[in-house]
């Protein structure tokens, strides 16, 4: 549609507001009025729904992790002599320091919550297919981006917890072959985690992953624009005109209900279950049991099995299978190519992700039982 | 398509009405649940899941809770915000089967939605939740009782003894007898929650019966169905809903405790005494004052030893020719 043509008549006797003014000035500029269209004018075949909510979350997650980051790192010393006496100073001195600790810390679970919930939306609605192939892979990247920020922040507090959960997961990513030592090597910085470990993990956690984790969101949603919505899997295409709709207001208000949820949905848990530090990191374990975050519990449980005990067993548990899942996850879009996206004409879909949910839950839930045996 | 909407099972209408119900409404309660544990009057302990699952779908366990409470001797949490939350919970809940309710005759069912749905539907299932819920809580805990106790047995049958010198190893052990009771609570469970939902949904089936069905095209109906899902004066809503979202901040950021709330036993902040401040004038002095008072003490135990020096000599000098036996040192006893 030509915008000159859908400019409203002028009335001679108005006079334009300041607000106005500053508009006119800048769109005379930068084109606001259309990048505003551009923005908000996206059809949505079907109309909006809460299914597509997650995206926008994230973000908005994302948004409140960064400034409560910044808030924390007021406080912060990330040196091993201080990092947990100021993380202490931050839970019992630092006015709501305690909340802001708690809720960065819970909004990390929340990111994690959101990026599987939007990566099964996408898979069970079968939008990864053709042509959004790219738009699959860079979700992925994100993905992995997520993860690392909770391997990175966990070390932090410098506590018990966080410096054997690193202990263990770099164990981990030793095993890795021909690049396994090295990515170790480079992460603790030492033989020993310590403070270039502490280091090294701080700027990956405030610099590194948040510039990466921007870049590579900003392609995603260009893609995602290019690409355009795919739409609701079922319906005739009477029904899905019917309801097409745009992207302002109806959707954007949906996301702005589904962020107020997960604002509220952190809160409560920030409340319920603050932060606490659990002793001073050290050499010695002594009574702790190292336990990795609570959304890779159910993989640490996995690894237990007899079946991923000895070498080739670990290698199996530890290397083996992550990659092999993620190359699975990358090859996705190239491998299904049946345009057919409705979920319940695809058994084989449907099974795959009831099973790794199944086992997600299951194994989470042994690895709490198992604390028993521990004790 | 006319057909399958005369044949939608009950299942399908009670969930497409109650799911999109409890989770619009889930929005709201969320809110208030913040402020009532920013006030310190809930605390949800152990049972967090189970505590928001009640509170998730409170259309149906409104009145079960207190019961499954006075017959079971389960708990939720503690605290009189819990009792608040859950009676705020009625209007909310009222409201969001209303406007769930409507759309769905509207859209699924294309029956005009008759006056009052939201209530009428929030009293019915309330009282068939009062009656199920605790039912179903009871059974389910039975059969996991039981299954527990099975599981268990199963895990230490010979059978499995064969397998390794020891038994079964620990993790297997556990994932063994977890999906063994899991998958039986889990398809009970599954099963019973069908079969209330599907009360529910039969419930409103015959209540969208009585109703008149829905006249015009069907762009008309998407229209009709599209404009009650937003208020009339959607201005109005704008501005009372910022006008909440400030009160709610200030109340919030108002009642919020400055400093952790309840910090865990376990994990206290060891108690650290401050040290004395320095003042280097009085510590000098101090310093000084000490330094003079042990001169003195030296010199009186100098002055004490040469007197006793003296002494000895002079009583050497004076008993040069007396015997021994007058030594004081003999002398003494």
């Amino acid at each position: 549609m030509d915008m000159k043509h859908s400019t409203p008549a002028v009335i001679p006797d108005h006079q334009p507001s300041a607000i106005e003014k500053l508009v006119a000035f800048l769109d005379e500029r930068v084109g606001l009025k259309e990048m505003q269209a551009k923005m908000l004018n996206e059809p949505i075949p079907g109309g909006s729904r809460w299914a597509y909510v997650f995206g926008s979350i994230l973000l908005f997650i994302f948004a409140m992790q960064a400034l409560t980051g910044v808030l924390l790192m007021f406080y912060y010393v990330p040196t091993a002599d201080h990092a947990y006496d100021s993380t202490q100073f931050i839970i019992h001195d630092v006015d709501y320091g305690w909340f802001l600790l708690s809720y960065h810390f819970w909004g990390s679970s929340a990111m994690v919550v959101c990026v599987v919930a939007h990566m099964s939306q996408v898979f069970l609605w079968g939008a990864y297919k053709k042509p959004r192939e790219l738009l699959w892979l860079v979700g992925l990247a994100l993905f992995g981006i997520v993860i690392t920020f909770g391997f990175t922040g966990y070390l932090l507090p410098w506590d018990q917890r966080a410096f054997w959960a690193t202990t263990v997961g770099v164990e981990i990513l030793d095993k890795t072959p021909v690049v396994g030592d090295f990515i170790a090597r480079f992460l603790k910085g030492g033989p020993t985690p310590g403070q270039m470990t502490l280091s090294r993990f701080f700027v990956l956690h405030v610099m590194i992953l948040p510039a990466a984790l921007m870049a590579l969101a900003g392609l995603h949603l260009f893609l995602f624009r290019v690409a355009a919505p795919a739409g609701p899997f079922t319906g005739s295409k009477e029904e899905i005109k019917a309801k097409t709709d745009y992207f302002f207001p109806r959707q954007i208000w949906k996301d702005m209900v589904g962020m107020a949820f997960v604002f509220a949905g952190t809160c409560v848990l920030a409340l319920w279950e603050p932060v606490v530090l659990l002793d001073q990191a050290a050499p010695d374990p002594g009574d702790y049991h190292p336990e990795p975050e609570w959304y890779f519990l159910f993989y640490f449980q996995l690894l237990r099995l007899k079946i991923f005990s000895g070498e080739f067993g670990q290698f199996l548990g530890a290397v083996a299978l992550p990659v092999i899942f993620m190359i699975l996850l990358v090859a996705l879009p190239f491998f299904d190519k049946d345009p057919e996206r409705n979920i319940f004409k695809r058994p084989i879909a449907l099974i795959s992700w009831i099973a790794i949910m199944v086992v997600i839950v299951l194994f989470t839930v042994a690895s709490v039982i198992n604390r028993e045996f521990l004790d | 398509m006319a057909e399958e909407r005369e044949s939608m099972s009950p299942t399908k209408i009670g969930f497409g009405i109650l799911w999109p119900a409890c989770w619009t409404a889930m929005v709201v309660k969320a809110v208030i649940a913040v402020l009532l544990l920013t006030m310190g009057l809930v605390h949800f302990e152990g049972r967090f899941g189970l505590a928001v699952i009640m509170l998730f779908i409170s259309p149906v366990t409104v009145f079960a809770i207190p019961i499954i409470m006075a017959l079971f001797g389960a708990h939720f949490g503690e605290g009189i915000g819990l009792e608040i939350l859950f009676w705020l919970s009625i209007p909310v809940d009222i409201w969001a089967l209303g406007l769930v309710a409507r759309t769905f005759f509207l859209e699924r069912l294309r029956k005009e939605p008759p006056d009052g749905l939201g209530l009428a539907i929030w009293w019915r299932s309330a009282l068939i939740g009062a009656f199920f819920v605790p039912l179903l809580w009871w059974i389910v805990s039975f059969v996991t009782d039981n299954a527990i106790t099975a599981s268990h047995s199963m895990a230490e049958m010979e059978a499995f003894r064969h397998l390794t010198d020891t038994g079964l190893p620990v993790a297997e052990r556990i994932g063994l007898e977890l999906t063994i009771w899991g998958s039986i609570s889990s398809a009970v469970l599954a099963a019973l929650s069908l079969i209330g939902v599907s009360i529910l949904g039969q419930i409103v089936r015959r209540m969208a019966e009585e109703s008149r069905p829905a006249a015009g095209s069907y762009q008309g109906l998407i229209t009709r169905w599209d404009l009650m899902r937003v208020p009339a004066d959607q201005g109005l809503l704008l501005t009372s809903l910022a006008g909440v979202g400030v009160v709610c901040s200030l109340m919030f950021w108002t009642i919020l405790p400055v400093t952790t709330p309840h910090p865990h036993e376990c994990c206290k902040k060891p108690d650290v005494e401050a040290e004395q401040v320095f003042k280097p004038s009085q510590s000098l002095n101090s310093t000084a004052q000490r330094v003079a008072s042990l001169t003195a003490q030296l010199d009186a135990l100098e002055q004490q030893k040469s007197d006793k020096k003296n002494q000895k000599a002079k009583s050497k000098g004076k008993a040069g020719g007396k015997t021994t036996e007058d030594s004081p040192a003999k002398a003494k006893p």
